[in-house]
């Protein structure tokens, strides 16, 4: 990155010093252009004066007459002139046309008044004197010759400048050979041909034609707003009338006897001419013909960026409120309105939030008579109100109307309504135009909603990442082994987090306490109802109590904080190792699943008890929960489970049940724990089939082993 | 499939139908319906379960959390036509011997005529 930054840095230097050559070199040859352009006009001037005087003087034969010096002095100070301006225009840049054309005329159009003034103020001296003064007429003439040299350099290239804009090859190749052959017409004066001789005649009619080919391209002024074009009419108007004065006074001064010079004859001049007024004059008519075209395609232009904006809207992150901002000054401008409000709809509630040259009384006493109408939250256009008698009786200025709902499929987010105060104000295109508009709005609002959405999912899916985290970090890794029993685990968190548990307390040598348990409700809420639950057994049973007690107690705290629609079922189990029995309670949870090795028979022991938090009166819970006490033999088997095992659905919809999981057990009951486990739990995932888990899946498989005598 | 819940009513009673799995979703339905001051001026709520299909926690939550405002304002709460399916869940869970559960309508009425 680093490397890279120097590199383009350096470049970037280098760049500046050949700009700067470049510059020097510029200025250089603009200098030495300057003084060239000084000279040469000098000394044509004398040399004008010298032969004028020796006309003057009255001899037959001139004295000094050089013509060729005359010529070559006429030419060196037109080159260096257009070069001068060759070089200066090129420094004009960008797309202020208006700037471009105010620059021609302040610089170069002005010449041509000056040139009148000067002759105005010639003749006026002359008329004062009352005598001819031939060479005050020739520093005049030569002044304005001078002057309309400027004039056309500065005219010729600045429409070169617009002539060439959004160029292509073609165009500057066109170019590149106009401005050399005008070049070589220039020789004609050099070398004193007659540009009028027949000769050059139909070489002339060429390059009229293709000056007038040159002429066509004025893509520039599609650029140009409505204000811009009437100020361009001005200027270019004003630009013309110079062209006109330069044009008459040269033509009134070439009958003149008196001048021994006469630069019509200089037909470079005339092309120049010729194309700068053509140019001049075609900018003029596409100005003006345009111009009552040009609000339509500047609205068009304004329409895009309107779009624009609104499908950026987005990105930006801007609220419902500037959407809707953007999409009543976007149409009321594209349809020019002359009244308009709109509506947001909460709550199937129309608000009215946008107000634009109506009154909120107007605006009820409209929607009363649309309602009357049936015409309710619909697309409509009226384009004839005052033929509506309902309308005519509110006596309202409006006579056609818009109503533009923004409806996506299900929804309705508001309604624009748009009055203007003519007949058939809302036609065809306007009314496609405001659709778009509607259309796109309808299309942002939907997309900020689903981004807001998926923002709320976003923050959903963390509250369920850490629900989980929680269940896991609260049910136990690993369980006490011991020699008289074998346990096995399995627990799945669905995708939502439901609330089960299972945990584990050594109450004494021999005595161990397994608790399983299912919160009603998901997410949060869930994993916390289920901390609760932990701390209640732990602290409950470091009291040693028997499992009904436990459910007492345990129903008595959570009734203290569980809302209304929450309740936990839970089992509690004490095996006694030294009793060889184990006793339980049961709290509205699953029953639990058992093998006796003796009578060698699966059932389930289907004791009353109702859940935690349902009941929240200590003494009736009392009366629903029972207590069982129960011997068990080497190799019986005990599973408990939560619902999920039980309910778990096929994608028939079926439910496992509890009979299924019966006959797992009778058909696995003599393998090791972790391999009963295995089977139940293999078979309910062949039953859902894969990636079907919607509830918390919960299963603790304990097998009781044969007494070892050392013990 | 989305729960439907119709309400209908005949005398002093209310007779809700329920159509579908009563689940999270479902059971806020189910919560309005129960929480209409509306049901408060009948003296028994009759619940059809003959197309209840499934019910979750959340929606026996719901029956639990009304259990006890119906009792104090004496009135009652009586399910039938019930699934065994269903039933089988209410009676896990012991809610069988808190709430009225019977076979049918007739049945539901003999009762509430008591």
């Amino acid at each position: 990155m680093l490397k890279a930054g120097r590199e383009t840095s350096y470049s970037a230097v280098a760049n500046q010093k050949t700009d700067t050559r470049f510059m020097l070199y510029k200025n250089n040859a603009k200098t030495l252009l300057a003084t060239t352009t000084v000279v040469s006009w000098l000394l044509l001037l004398i040399y004008v004066l010298l032969t004028a005087e020796s006309k003057l003087a009255g001899s037959k034969a001139p004295g000094f007459a050089y013509p060729f010096i005359s010529n070559f002095l006429t030419v060196v100070f037109i080159v260096s002139v257009f070069l001068f301006q060759r070089l200066h225009t090129e420094m004009l840049k960008g797309i202020d046309f208006i700037g471009y054309l105010w620059n021609l005329f302040s610089k170069a159009g002005v010449a041509a008044y000056l040139s009148v003034a000067l002759y105005l103020v010639y003749r006026v001296y002359i008329n004062y004197i009352d005598e001819q003064y031939t060479l005050l007429l020739h520093v005049v003439y030569q002044i304005n010759f001078g002057l309309l040299v400027l004039f056309l350099a500065k005219a010729f290239y600045i429409w070169r400048q617009l002539l060439l804009h959004h160029k292509n090859k073609f165009l500057q190749i066109a170019w590149d050979w106009f401005e050399l052959l005008l070049g070589g017409i220039l020789l004609l004066t050099l070398f004193n041909f007659k540009y009028t001789s027949y000769v050059f005649l139909p070489l002339l009619a060429l390059m009229g034609f293709y000056i007038l080919f040159l002429c066509t391209n004025l893509k520039w002024v599609a650029y140009l707003t409505f204000s811009n074009k009437s100020r361009s009419l001005v200027l270019l108007g004003a630009i013309l009338l110079s062209c006109y004065i330069f044009i008459r006074f040269f033509y009134n001064m070439a009958d003149n006897e008196q001048l021994t010079v006469d630069y019509t004859d200089v037909g470079f001049l005339l092309l120049a001419m010729l194309f700068v007024g053509l140019y001049t004059l075609a900018a003029f008519l596409v100005s003006l013909f345009s111009l009552p075209t040009s609000s339509v395609f500047e609205q068009k232009s304004e329409d895009l960026l309107n779009f624009q904006r609104l499908s950026l809207s987005i990105q930006q992150g801007q609220s419902e409120a500037q959407v809707y901002d953007m999409l009543v000054d976007s149409t009321i401008k594209a349809s020019d309105a002359s009244a308009a409000w709109f509506e947001v709809i909460r709550n199937s509630d129309p608000q009215v939030t946008h107000l634009l040259n109506i009154t909120e009384a107007q605006v009820k006493s409209i929607r009363h008579l649309l309602q009357a109408y049936n015409i309710h939250n619909m697309d409509y256009i009226n384009n004839n109100l005052g033929r509506n008698p309902g309308f005519r009786g509110l006596g309202l200025p409006w006579k056609s109307m818009a109503i533009l709902p923004i409806k996506s499929t299900k929804h309705l987010s508001g309604v624009l309504y748009l009055l203007k105060d003519v007949e058939g104000g809302f036609d065809h295109e306007t009314v496609n135009v405001l659709r778009t508009f509607t259309s796109q709005t309808t299309l942002t609002i939907e997309n900020l909603r689903l981004v807001n959405e998926s923002l709320q999912n976003e923050r959903y899916k963390e509250e369920l990442k850490i629900a989980t985290q929680v269940q896991e970090s609260l049910n136990p890794k690993t369980f006490p082994t011991d020699s008289w029993f074998e346990i096995s685990t399995h627990s799945v968190a669905a995708k939502e987090v439901g609330g089960d548990f299972y945990d584990f307390l050594q109450l004494s040598e021999s005595r161990i306490a397994i608790i399983i348990g299912d919160v009603s409700g998901k997410g949060i809420s869930a994993a916390f109802h289920m901390a609760q639950m932990k701390g209640i057994f732990h602290g409950l049973m470091q009291q040693d109590m028997a499992p009904s007690e436990f459910m007492k107690q345990a129903n008595s705290a959570l009734s203290r904080c569980l809302e209304r629609t929450s309740f936990i079922t839970s089992s509690l189990y004490i095996i006694d190792y030294r009793m060889k029995g184990f006793m339980f309670a049961r709290a509205g949870h699953c029953h639990t699943l058992y093998y006796n090795s003796m009578m060698d028979d699966v059932f389930y022991f289907k004791t009353d008890g109702l859940g935690l938090g349902i009941l929240r009166d200590d003494k009736a819970y009392a009366g629903h929960i029972r207590e069982m006490y129960y011997d068990y033999n080497p190799g019986d088997v005990m599973v408990i489970y939560t619902d999920g095992i039980v309910e778990a659905r096929s994608p028939q919809n079926e439910e496992y049940g509890e009979d299924r999981l019966l006959y797992m057990l009778k058909q696995t009951y003599h393998l090791e724990a972790d391999d009963i486990k295995y089977a139940i739990i293999n078979d309910v995932n062949d039953f859902t089939g894969p990636d079907n888990v919607y509830d918390d899946q919960t299963l603790l498989v304990i097998k009781f082993r044969p007494t070892q005598q050392n013990t | 499939m989305p729960m439907k819940i119709t309400q209908e009513i005949r005398d002093n009673t209310v007779i809700l139908t329920l159509d579908g799995e009563l689940d999270a979703s479902s059971s806020v339905i189910l919560d309005e319906e129960l929480s209409d001051p509306e049901i408060m001026k009948y003296t028994m709520v009759l619940v059809n379960c003959q197309n209840l299909n499934y019910i979750s926690s959340a929606g026996l939550g719901v029956f639990i959390s009304h259990l006890q405002r119906f009792e104090d304002a004496q009135i009652r709460l009586i399910f039938y036509n019930m699934q065994d399916k269903v039933r089988n869940v209410f009676e896990i869970l012991g809610l069988d011997l808190l709430m009225t559960i019977v076979s049918d309508y007739e049945e539901a009425r003999s009762i509430a005529n008591e």
